[in-house]
């Protein structure tokens, strides 16, 4: 009989789907208030899958007959989506409270979700990266639709699970056609067997049917529309953890296969990809500007910022990994910032959405207003806050891979992003106060305060920060 | 000592300036009035040592420039001619702060009135004791700067803040052919410090240059392109509009201003570059014929101007004139004469004047006045004595500088010499005349304020009459004690090489003019005083009676020969329109609106448009994926 | 060898006709119908090739279970067909030249379709030789050894699905009486019954 595979590489992936069947009886069986109880263990389960993926981060190393495969950039980016989906249950605590929602589903499903991520991300093999994605879209699905009682909520998982289902068809399609052409769907076979071949329209296709699949889930245009409207209706923890896991996931799969599969193929790939890289950066720029509502301001503004992440992944050099890794870092924090804030918006025991609510609260509410302004000027890419490193790491990847302009429209499309990130600053400072707030719960300030002083901090210590994504990006490049 | 001189205004201005608000009103009075009262003080001492001992120096501070062979320094020169001026510019300053005191006692910036003071004073001191061309256009600049800030003072009026700007660009339009001057002395000399230009000089008499395809002789070009900026600065004809409405400012602005010490820069400059100006006889003519029909026609003009402190600028005007006209025949001396003695009467002249429109409550019109003078005993004394030594009555001093000057022209023997004596003995005719009206229409007659303001009318605190009292002593007696060392048996130990005469002497030749050229000043004096009593206090209608009858003559003199509407015509109305089209066409309506304005408004509509994309629908959504893969796909299968 | 080629282009045939039908059809139920006729065929393709496991599996998961529920959903909802087609007949022009245009560029592609050299014999590697070993039971030994990590992430998937459709549609509804067998079974007639003595002539209270 076959021996046991080693299962050593893949401790963190089982805990997290054992925790998460233990965290669905402990939900079932406990009787009052079982959705806080439920949520801190999975936040102790996220930190324990951690712990667990740190202690088998070491040298690479092949698992599951080649299905699975762990190495450095594998374990920083598990960490990112540990990170991201950590702070974004700290946000869903109290906002489970204030909303009254009881359902202790909601920290279950996220942690399969972030299972299924970290599958992708350790994905060695077409066949589980599509398993992983998948388990990580039914939960998304789940998650958006989440507020059931709420009919944009409705709507958006709606939205969100057809359009998924037909980026998914557009996957396997894709992988279908490349598996058509060499006859395998393992990553090490893929690049034995396009190494030196010949380029064929088919396999090509196969990859451009891949890449928009990828791109429908990190939202880049013209795959994005999803975005704005499942933003806005999703529950604002739920948007958060939209905004930064799955993208973080979906960008690092997207790296690994990219230049590592399919590497020779770059110059193909390079051409489908730029287009959507500047479509994005352009669109999330220009469309923000018209919106009102916060969320779906975000929704555009995390369309912009896969854009620049994925200046990049197209520089194609270890230089450029290393950038896309450093911004969607600095994203995380940024991002999971921001909707701290506007899970600090609260009028009158009701979460409010809008634009002008931040009005003149630099006045009732200095802490947030000051919070906020750190990160719109961190997002706007002002020095010396931390955003101004991930733009300026990517657009020099950029610069010394040739691509010179794309880094020129990456600027100019931060130049109009800054508009609607310092309007917000602009709204919080010169206008009338309209309404104080509610006083911000405990998690979501510690979430804020963490988020906005290591966009201040980062350019003081960088360094243990960055020394990991440098480990990361360098074991892609190993081979 | 020397440097202690220059930069103690600066010290004062600058704590008066900047912490006027901590330490108060009066500390910054007395603060400033400290600074420039010790290097009053420290210039007497000096002045004696420089230009009575002969100790002349140059004081390098510390290097400023140094770009190839550009070099230039922050270096105090002190000869004669700037001793004079330090030592003129101090005392006339210091009793204007005093004055001050009292003149803005009403008013709520005291503290930024008395920085502006002082650091007018530096800057002019900066100038008159500048080593190289660049310092010297840094003081003028400054000058220039403060005197903008200061006819601005009241910033709260309109026409204050007009005439503070018409000030600044008829300036401008002076030191840009100053600027011109200094590039072509650096052009031709490369260098812009006095001592090495001078000496320069000969070596460069046939130099030519070419413009624009006409060949001009070198210097007469340089020397013809400062004189621009003398003009401005001295408020000379063409460039004189700005003068009169540098009244707007304080009294005691105009005093120190614009009579005693900025507008005589013009002049000052001539004389310092006497060495350069007297190898362009061209330039010389010009500068004499352009300070004679200046010294006329301002005169003219102030004959019926009924502003009180009007008057006396027309009468600075013409008096710059004279000294131009003076340095424009060679006697250099004498128009430096004129310069210090003018420096004291006319301040005496505006702070009196100033001490009646303080009594009068801010009332300057003439027409208002009248039959004050038994209430204002000191004043009307001192304007007396002002008044006096303006129209050269003996022993007062401007009688021995300005009689100077016209013997001096008339001794020249050339065209324009005689132009200058003719203009210069009218002037003189004219100045009686004025000065005598302004007195009888101010003092004498029947009182034509209401009785409201008649009641007030109140002598002016001891803070005003004391320096009033300070300014007449230096009326009457500074050119009786000059004129031996000025223009005297003296001068020429006086003034040793601070000012280079080539050829004849022509003060030489003033002294051996015939009697009547002697007497004639003194003769047209009496005739415009008599002139000027027969029709203001014995016989008060001829007056209309004249302007009635000669309405064309009234009415352009009035407006002072339209100057100010042909200017407006020519340059204010089409640089308005030539702005107005390159700002509403150029700017907004051609950069504004395809750059900025126009890249934004699209931004905006772009982005409004994007959001209209953005429909709800999901199938909208689904056709918007497959659309982009079906590009995608094309894309790739067509390109490869 | 004919047979089996004309089988294929039979089943081909009438699963592009079904497929078609599908979409085409206005009532939506005539297209699960269609649908399930397309299901069928697909079988017997996987039949043809010897995948008989797959072709059961094809027809009692999706024909007896998912087509069936298909019906059941359409039949319960309450569709406006002329609603549906008014959308249809608007966007089918730019639909149809999308379509073609992506039609027309796969056809070339897979007209000039290459494999890698050694497609072939990855491909044939994991595949027996069906008269060795029975379909279902090489499936098995391949699913629950190589392939046990994507078996057991599909069935983390379904966990997920069954907890999802249970988080969005299950509500406990107040005032419906439901069933509790245990509370039916520890009845007592004690708890219930009061035996009352009845005096004549006085009626009850």
């Amino acid at each position: 009989m076959t021996a046991i595979p080693n299962l050593t590489p893949a401790y963190a992936e089982m805990f997290l789907a054992i925790a998460g069947m233990a965290l669905l009886m402990v939900g079932v069986f406990r009787k009052s208030d079982p959705i806080r109880g439920v949520t801190m263990l999975a936040i102790l389960a996220f930190a324990v899958a951690a712990v667990l993926s740190i202690s088998t981060n070491g040298a690479e190393t092949v698992t599951f007959n080649g299905l699975f495969v762990v190495n450095a950039f594998t374990g920083f980016a598990k960490l990112l989506i540990l990170l991201g989906a950590g702070l974004a249950m700290l946000l869903a605590l109290p906002w489970a409270r204030n909303e009254g929602v009881s359902r202790y589903e909601l920290p279950v499903i996220m942690v399969f979700a972030v299972l299924g991520m970290m599958m992708m991300v350790s994905a060695n093999n077409l066949l589980s990266l599509y398993v992983g994605l998948e388990l990580q879209s039914l939960a998304l699905y789940v998650l958006a639709a989440f507020n059931r009682g709420n009919l944009k909520a409705t709507e958006a998982g709606v939205k969100y699970f057809v359009l998924g289902a037909l980026a998914s068809g557009l996957l396997l399609y894709g992988s279908s056609l490349v598996y058509g052409f060499s006859g395998t769907t393992s990553f090490a076979g893929l690049a034995d067997a396009l190494t030196g071949a010949e380029s064929n329209a088919g396999v090509i296709v196969g990859i451009v049917f891949v890449i928009c699949g990828f791109a429908f889930k990190v939202s880049a245009v013209p795959f994005h529309m999803w975005t704005p409207d499942v933003y806005e209706g999703a529950p604002t923890p739920v948007t958060a953890f939209f905004s930064v896991a799955p993208k973080i996931a979906s960008l690092c799969l997207f790296l690994r296969i990219l230049v590592g599969p399919f590497e020779d193929l770059m110059d193909q790939w390079r051409q489908v990809l730029t287009v959507i890289c500047v479509a994005s950066m352009l669109w999330g720029a220009v469309a923000a500007i018209a919106q009102n509502n916060i969320k779906r301001l975000m929704a555009y503004s995390s369309i912009g910022h896969v854009g620049y992440a994925l200046i990049g992944l197209i520089a194609g050099t270890q230089e450029g990994a290393r950038g896309m890794i450093y911004y969607m870092l600095i994203y995380l924090f940024m991002n999971v910032g921001t909707f701290a804030v506007i899970l600090s918006m609260r009028v009158k025991d009701r979460y409010v959405e809008s634009i002008d609510d931040l009005s003149g609260i630099s006045k009732t509410n200095p802490a947030i207003a000051l919070a906020l302004t750190a990160l719109m000027f961190s997002m706007a890419g002002i020095p010396p806050l931390a955003g101004f490193f991930g733009k300026y790491f990517v657009f020099a990847a950029a610069v010394n891979a040739g691509l010179i302009p794309l880094a020129v429209i990456g600027v100019l499309s931060s130049v109009i992003g800054a508009y609607y990130y310092l309007r917000l600053i602009k709204i919080m400072y010169f206008d009338g106060s309209v309404e104080n707030f509610d006083r911000p719960d405990y998690s979501t300030s510690l979430v804020m305060g963490v988020c906005a002083l290591s966009v201040v901090v980062f350019i003081f210590l960088p360094e243990p920060l960055l020394a990991g994504a440098d480990a990361a990006a360098a074991a892609l490049f190993q081979g | 000592m020397e440097a202690a001189a220059i930069f103690l205004p600066l010290v004062g201005a600058f704590i008066a300036g900047f912490f006027g608000r901590q330490i108060g009103d009066r500390a910054s009075q007395v603060v400033t009035c400290l600074g420039v009262g010790s290097a009053a003080v420290l210039s007497i001492p000096l002045f004696f040592d420089v230009a009575v001992n002969g100790n002349e120096r140059v004081v390098t501070i510390m290097n400023w420039i140094n770009s190839g062979t550009f070099e230039t320094a922050w270096a105090l020169r002190f000869d004669t001619l700037s001793a004079v001026m330090v030592m003129t510019v101090t005392c006339v300053s210091s009793l204007i702060h005093v004055y001050s005191v009292g003149y803005m006692s009403h008013d709520d910036s005291k503290p930024r009135f008395m920085a502006y003071l002082s650091l007018f004073t530096f800057a002019m001191l900066m100038l008159v004791t500048a080593d190289n061309l660049v310092q010297l256009f840094f003081g003028w600049e400054g000058v220039g700067v403060v005197s903008y800030l200061l006819i601005g003072f009241w910033f709260k009026k309109p026409t204050a803040n007009a005439a503070a700007i018409k000030a600044f660009v008829v300036n401008r339009v002076g030191d840009f052919g100053f600027l011109l001057g200094i590039f072509g002395i650096y052009m031709l000399f490369d260098a812009v410090t006095f001592d090495t230009v001078f000496n320069a000089v000969p070596a460069h008499v046939d130099d030519t240059v070419t413009f624009f395809g006409i060949k001009g002789h070198a210097l007469t070009l340089i020397a013809l392109l400062l004189f621009v900026g003398a003009m401005g600065k001295s408020a000379q004809l063409l460039l004189h509009t700005w003068l009169p409405d540098a009244m707007e400012g304080p009294t005691p602005v105009s005093a120190l201003i614009h009579a005693a010490t900025m507008v005589t820069a013009g002049v000052f400059l001539v004389a310092r570059m006497s060495p350069l100006f007297e190898y362009a006889p061209a330039a010389l003519e010009v500068v004499t014929i352009v300070g004679a029909s200046t010294a006329f026609f301002a005169a003219t003009i102030g004959c019926v101007q009924n502003d009180i402190k009007r008057v006396i600028a027309y009468s600075t005007c013409s008096q710059l004139g004279y000294m131009f006209f003076a340095c424009g025949i060679g006697a250099y001396p004498a128009a430096i004469f004129h310069l210090m003695t003018h420096a004291w009467f006319k301040a005496l002249l505006f702070l009196g004047s100033g001490s009646v429109i303080h009594a009068m409550s801010n009332e300057q019109d003439m027409r208002k006045m009248g039959g004050i003078w038994k209430h204002v005993k000191v004043t009307y004394a001192m304007m007396w004595i002002g008044t006096l030594a303006l129209v050269a009555v003996p022993p007062f001093a401007g009688y021995y500088s300005k009689d100077m000057i016209l013997e001096a022209a008339f001794g020249a023997h050339t065209s324009v010499g005689q132009y200058a004596f003719i203009m210069g003995i009218g002037a003189a005719l004219l100045t009686a005349f004025y000065s005598g009206r302004l007195l009888f229409m101010t003092f004498h007659g029947e009182p034509r304020a209401d009785k409201e303001t008649m009641d007030h009318v109140h002598e002016s605190p001891l803070v005003m009459t004391l320096p009033l009292a300070g300014l007449a002593l230096g009326a009457i007696f500074s050119g009786m004690i000059g004129y031996d060392l000025f223009i005297g048996e003296g001068r020429f130990d006086f003034w040793r090489d601070a000012l280079a005469v080539v050829g004849e002497d022509p003060i030489e030749a003033a002294h051996h003019v015939p009697a009547w050229v002697v007497w004639s000043p003194m003769v047209v004096t009496v005739l415009g005083l008599g002139l000027s009593f027969h029709m203001y206090m014995r016989r008060p209608e001829i007056p209309g009676q004249l302007a009635a009858k000669f309405p064309g003559v009234y009415q352009f003199l009035l407006n002072k020969w339209y100057f100010d509407e042909l200017y407006d015509f020519f340059f204010v109305r089409p640089a308005f329109w030539i702005g107005n089209f390159f700002w509403k066409r150029g700017d907004q309506g051609t950069i504004d609106r395809f750059g900025p304005d126009g890249i934004s408004s699209s931004i905006i509509s772009g982005a409004r448009r994007l959001g209209s994309v953005q429909t709800g629908y999901l199938y909208h959504y689904a056709f918007a994926m497959i659309i982009g893969i079906a590009l995608f796909v094309s894309w790739i299968v067509v390109g490869s | 060898m004919i047979a089996a080629t004309l089988a294929f282009y039979l089943f081909s045939a009438l699963a592009i006709v079904g497929a078609l039908n599908v979409i085409f059809q206005r009532n939506p139920v005539h297209s699960v119908l269609w649908l399930i006729f397309t299901f069928f065929n697909a079988a017997g393709l996987f039949v043809l090739l010897g995948a008989e496991f797959v072709a059961m599996i094809l027809v009692i998961v999706y024909v007896g279970a998912v087509a069936v529920l298909f019906l059941f959903v359409v039949m319960m909802l309450d569709i406006n067909i002329t609603m549906v087609r008014e959308g249809f007949l608007k966007y089918l022009p730019v639909g149809l030249l999308v379509g073609g245009i992506l039609l027309a560029e796969l056809i070339t592609v897979f007209a000039g379709w290459v494999m890698s050299d050694s497609a072939d014999v990855l491909r044939a590697a994991p595949a027996p030789d069906p008269s060795d070993i029975g379909n279902t039971e090489a499936l098995g030994l391949i699913l629950y050894t190589d392939y046990i990590y994507v078996f057991q992430a599909a069935g983390i998937i379904l966990l997920v699905a069954m907890i999802g459709s249970i988080v969005l549609t299950h509500r406990t509804r107040a005032g419906v009486r439901k069933q509790v067998i245990g509370e039916q079974n520890a009845r007592r007639p004690s708890d219930t019954l009061e035996v009352v003595k009845v005096e004549s002539g006085k009626g009850l209270q």
